[in-house]
């Protein structure tokens, strides 16, 4: 019989820093995991990609036992890289950072639509170009 | 002791992402998502459903109001493009978050000989050789393969016993005692976290062992330095991770082991095998066992 499964925890951390400080340990401790243990992991499988945001989906299961897989960088991420700036704007209603095209959009939307829960190409690229827009980054045509 | 502001916000699937990027902006740590499991089927067998939780912490400092202020200003950006609830805010306070978990740690046996103890707990078998191990906020639990395997390659080897052990990145000390109990006069563990130092030293005393377990802040370079006046061993451990491991090697790791003497090292993913493979052979050792838990490797080498 399959594993039951509990719920799934997406942690978005920087490569190779997992610590039990919050968020992991308070998410994990909730639902008994290892949190040692998922360190060490997470850690193993990204400390060669030092600097970058790597989110872990982790699929809890009933028994206490728990997988994780690695995910894409999120999309803030990506945005920040096609628009060459280093974060987004803290007012991002009045002042404006960078900028991104549309086509820029898409391959971020392309690339990220396994993670994403979108149905299709646009739906990715709606949420893309919204957290876009949130950041203070402009989309051209 | 710290104090953090737990933010978190209900969202459907389509806007979990774009809330997470909002909320990784203001705290530096990063964010999560959490998402529940409806029943559907006749196994019992789950699918995620329903809402996803987004959420973040924000240390509790001066600047938490302008922080918090930049935070729903940026919400209530992206709500208008799709609607967003308000967050909601917890305060919690830092605390150890393996008190949680030791809740579920569980006596392990391992290899033909040997058990792992949790040592709040008796051990259910007592015809193993029990290893009491306080988990604390060290490496080294023996819930992980790569421990297990370093254990049962160590057991192999312990036929005959070794007299002196040195085991590099000690950790929780869970080598280093299983040495001890296995039949070897002396361990030498070294770390260069302190946390683990002080662990190891707790967890030898919670097995009852004394001065023949020597634990100090330090890896290779002081060994060699003859800082714990141990140089050289017959065995020589290490569950670290590869690319340690091979950096490592270069600052004498290999050395630490006598002609003829062995070097169990453990803590390799699968596809990191070949390149710690290639750095030992350079530096004199050949392969003597293998073992594999699902994609994690560990190895046991003879120096020549």
């Amino acid at each position: 019989m399959a594993k039951k499964f509990k719920a799934i925890v997406r942690l978005q951390i920087e490569a190779g820093k997992a610590n039990p400080a919050p968020p992991i340990g308070p998410a994990l401790a909730s639902h008994g995991i290892n949190i040692m243990q998922f360190c060490k992991e997470y850690n193993a499988r990204t400390s060669n990609r030092p600097g970058e945001v790597l989110p872990a989906e982790i699929t809890i299961f009933t028994d206490g036992s728990y997988t994780f897989v690695l995910k894409t960088p999120p999309a803030a991420v990506l945005l920040r890289k096609a628009a060459g700036v280093d974060k987004g704007s803290g007012e991002p209603n009045k002042e404006k950072v960078g900028d991104v095209t549309r086509e820029q959009v898409k391959e971020i939307a392309e690339l990220k639509l396994k993670d994403l829960n979108a149905i299709d190409i646009e739906g990715a690229m709606k949420q893309i170009e919204g957290t876009a827009r949130s950041m203070g980054i402009t989309v051209t045509d | 002791m710290k104090t953090w502001l737990e933010v978190s916000l209900s969202v459907d699937g389509e806007q979990a992402e774009a809330v997470a990027d909002v909320l990784a902006r203001f705290a530096p740590n990063g964010v999560l998502t959490e998402q529940g499991a409806d029943y559907v089927d006749d196994e019992g067998q789950g699918m995620p459903s329903g809402p996803i939780i987004v959420r973040a912490y924000l240390e509790m400092n001066e600047q938490l109001e302008d922080t918090q202020q930049k935070l729903e200003e940026s919400l209530f950006y992206l709500g208008m493009i799709q609607p967003l609830p308000k967050p909601t805010y917890k305060k919690i306070a830092d605390q150890n978050w393996m008190e949680a978990w030791k809740q579920h740690y569980k006596p392990i046996p391992v290899g033909k000989r040997l058990i792992i103890v949790p040592v709040w707990l008796e051990s259910p078998k007592p015809n193993r050789i029990p290893i009491k191990i306080d988990p604390g906020m060290a490496f080294g639990t023996g819930t992980h393969p790569s421990t297990q395997m370093a254990l049962v390659l160590m057991e192999n080897v312990f036929s005959s016993p070794p007299s002196i052990v040195i085991d590099v990145g000690c950790g929780s000390g869970i080598l280093s005692i299983a040495a001890l109990k296995l039949g070897a006069q002396t361990a030498l563990g070294v770390d260069i976290d302190l946390e683990s130092v002080k662990n190891a030293s707790e967890n030898a005393k919670n097995n009852g062992i004394g001065d023949e377990f020597i634990v100090g802040q330090g890896s290779v370079k002081e060994v060699l330095e003859n800082k714990f006046h141990i140089k050289r061993a017959p065995l020589v451990v290490a569950n670290i991770l590869a690319p340690i491991i091979i950096r490592l090697f270069e600052d004498g790791l290999a050395d630490l082991a006598e002609p003829g003497g062995r070097v169990i090292l453990s803590g390799i993913l699968l596809e990191q095998e070949p390149a710690l493979l290639e750095a030992g052979q350079a530096k004199g050792l050949d392969l003597s066992e293998r073992n594999q838990i699902e994609d994690w490797v560990g190895l046991s080498f003879v120096k020549s």
